[in-house]
């Protein structure tokens, strides 16, 4: 499928866009697709929450299709007490209870792939199929992921995008000190979750009791996790499939949507 | 009373860089390469440094200070409590300030209270504590999670206080610091010594500092960022603890240079004390700020200040009281601007930044000590310069 197929495809979904009370933790999500369809969450990576683009419209065509934003990602605030990669598996699993989700499709993208398979470590019950698209959580030793905190915003845009005009859904529209605290603020997040260690160590171990169909989708050109991080995931997932996505790096979901979905939506059809 | 007291301070810095260090590094910290410290060369400074600090004891100078900084060209201490060892052998008479230990950065706080306790005892109880929690860059050196540096820092210095001035042992039970048995040997000779905290403003800092009554430092900031720190300071102490804050609370931390007249000192003093903001505080924004290390309130005043990033000119840099260089008569002057109107009165300061050559640190440390000092001091005590500022039983 050609991206501009993918495009008319889009325009006719329409999203619910609400605030939930995840145990006192107020949610804001998207939501979209048909309810007779599998339900789909998805969890996206740091500084991309609250956003509905293309590649969740292409999903929702096919997906009942749950997109919050992550506690300290978007417009959901994070607590001060939520602090470990454990709060946030609990706080999926109280989640998925108030969208009375018995079992669903997780999809996690970076960050949001790590508390994926975190999610479907403890909870392998709630997890119909499970894909990972440029997923952090493990080490590579001898391939350390990029140091986020330490780049600059034009760095971490050079690195994440093969095609910059991709990032167009991220610029803000004023370039003030709300932005940048905004910015500051998930960066906190994410260095609260993996200042240090950038990874779970106990991971490695722990993947094999994932028992549920795993796709692995990585960006080829992954300037952020490098592709090795993919191949590490599918060598320790069993029942997991690997596919790699030319021409794109960390953000295939924003650079290539139609076929990212496409290779997506085949895994789970299958 | 003394009007101001008067403490030399050192950072020690590594002052040779490559001749293209401006064009080839973006950093004078973190990820500086370690190749560009020669150890040989370093044996020479370590020394010459020492030297420097055993005069200004001699000149009489109030405190010697040290200071702790990590992987970086700027200031060459990662153990400050290993200097201040060898100052107690050293100097003589004066106090001897480590200010300060980094206390966020150290997974066992217990060994900052024991060393602390070791060189009071060791001084005849001279030492004064100082606490820091590191510069942002310190979080990438360290690897330490800067999300939780304030707590860690609370938690350690309640620790270390209890550690020094409670009987041990008993527990102490934190959040992020645990132990079954504090009780410490040797214990400090000073009940507990006394604590400083420098500070670039954040209103955390200067509350924590106000709260227990400790003097507040701040250290290379233009004058109305200073006079607002103080202002808070007092209003703090007055209406939230009670007390009215004294001069001896409030120190101000100021690259100083003294020679025979304002245009000597101007000439002089340029290349070397730019070497400071140019070179040595060279730092990768990014390493400056990391993730949760301000609160959001402090950056959101750093931001719209305009405090950050921003590249300032030598004479911009004493306009705005930056620095201090002039003749003694101009540095009496500006000095008499902290006593007189900010009611600040502990200068703290040292003669050395970057390759500035022994005698020009010698001459800013002379008439410091013999033509400023004596304006500041209170005639009808005369100063004992043989004298240790603290008698033994």
């Amino acid at each position: 499928m050609k991206s501009d197929e993918a495009s008319d495809i889009a325009v006719s979904v329409d999203k619910v866009e609400r605030t939930l009370n995840v145990r006192g933790i107020q949610t804001h999500i998207f939501e979209a697709g048909s309810p007779a369809t599998a339900p789909l969450l998805y969890l996206h990576g740091t500084f991309l929450g609250n956003l509905w683009l293309e590649f969740h419209n292409i999903l929702a065509q096919n997906f009942h299709v749950f997109a919050p934003d992550i506690p300290g990602f978007g417009l959901t605030e994070r607590p001060n007490w939520m602090r470990d990669m454990s709060d946030y598996i609990l706080y999926l699993h109280d989640l998925l209870d108030t969208l009375g989700l018995r079992k669903t499709i997780i999809v996690g993208h970076s960050i949001g792939g790590w508390m994926a398979a975190e999610f479907a470590i403890w909870y392998p019950e709630r997890v119909d199929k499970l894909v990972l698209s440029n997923a952090a959580g493990i080490r590579v030793k001898g391939s350390p992921i990029a140091n986020l905190f330490a780049m600059s915003p034009q760095e971490i845009a050079m690195a994440s995008f093969d095609n910059l005009a991709a990032a167009m859904p991220l610029m803000p529209k004023e370039f003030n000190t709300d932005y940048l605290l905004s910015q500051y603020r998930q960066l906190t997040t994410l260095a609260t979750l993996a200042w240090n260690p950038t990874y779970d160590p106990t991971l490695e171990r722990r993947l094999e009791r994932i028992n549920s169909p795993t796709l692995i989708v990585w960006g080829q050109n992954d300037r952020l996790i490098p592709q090795v991080y993919g191949e590490t995931l599918h060598r320790l997932i069993d029942h997991s499939e690997l596919i790699q996505l030319e021409g794109t790096g960390h953000m295939p979901m924003f650079e290539k949507p139609a076929e990212w979905c496409s290779i997506i939506r085949e895994f789970l059809h299958k | 009373m003394n009007k101001l007291t008067f403490h030399y301070f050192h950072l020690m810095p590594w002052p040779y860089l490559p001749a293209d260090f401006d064009e080839k590094y973006d950093s004078a910290w973190v990820t500086l390469p370690n190749s560009i410290y020669d150890p040989i060369k370093g044996n020479a400074l370590y020394n010459r440094y020492l030297d420097e600090i055993e005069r200004a004891d001699r000149l009489g100078w109030d405190s010697v200070i040290v200071n702790e900084h990590h992987q970086n060209a700027y200031g060459t201490m990662p153990s400050p409590n290993l200097m201040a060892a060898a100052l107690t052998q050293r100097v003589k008479r004066a106090k001897i300030g480590i200010v300060g230990n980094a206390l966020p950065l150290h997974d066992d706080p217990l060994r900052v209270a024991e060393e602390i306790a070791m060189l009071d005892v060791l001084s005849g109880g001279r030492i004064i504590s100082g606490f820091v929690r590191g510069t942002g860059m310190e979080y990438f050196s360290y690897n330490i999670n800067p999300t939780i540096s304030r707590e860690r820092m609370d938690e350690a210095h309640d620790l270390i206080i209890q550690a020094w001035t409670r009987p041990g042992p008993f527990a102490f039970e934190g959040e992020h610091y645990n132990y079954r048995y504090v009780n410490i040997w040797p214990r400090p000779i000073q009940q507990p010594p006394p604590i400083w905290l420098p500070g670039t403003a954040s209103m955390e800092t200067i509350d924590f500092a106000a709260k227990h009554k400790y003097p507040y430092m701040t250290v290379f900031m233009p004058m109305n960022q200073r006079q607002r720190a103080y202002d808070i300071y007092r209003q703090l102490a007055e209406e939230k603890y009670g007390y009215e804050a004294q001069p001896e609370q409030l120190a101000f931390c100021v690259p100083c240079y003294i020679a025979e007249n304002d245009d000597i000192a101007m000439r002089e003093a340029e290349q070397y004390i730019m070497w400071l903001f140019d070179k040595g505080l060279k730092v990768r924004p990014q390493f400056f700020v990391p993730p949760g290390y301000m609160s959001e309130r402090s950056l959101k005043g750093m931001l719209e200040g305009g405090g950050f990033g921003q590249k300032r000119r030598f004479k911009e840099l004493i306009e705005t009281g930056v620095i201090i260089v002039g003749s003694v008569d101009t540095v009496i002057e500006k000095l008499s601007y902290y006593t007189d109107v900010l009611h600040a009165g502990m200068l703290v300061t040292g003669g050395h930044v970057g390759e500035i050559p022994d005698y020009l640190v010698l001459k800013t440390q002379e008439l410091m000590a013999k033509e400023v000092m004596p304006h500041f001091r209170d005639k009808s005590v005369a100063t004992q310069t043989d004298q240790p500022v603290v008698t033994l039983p």
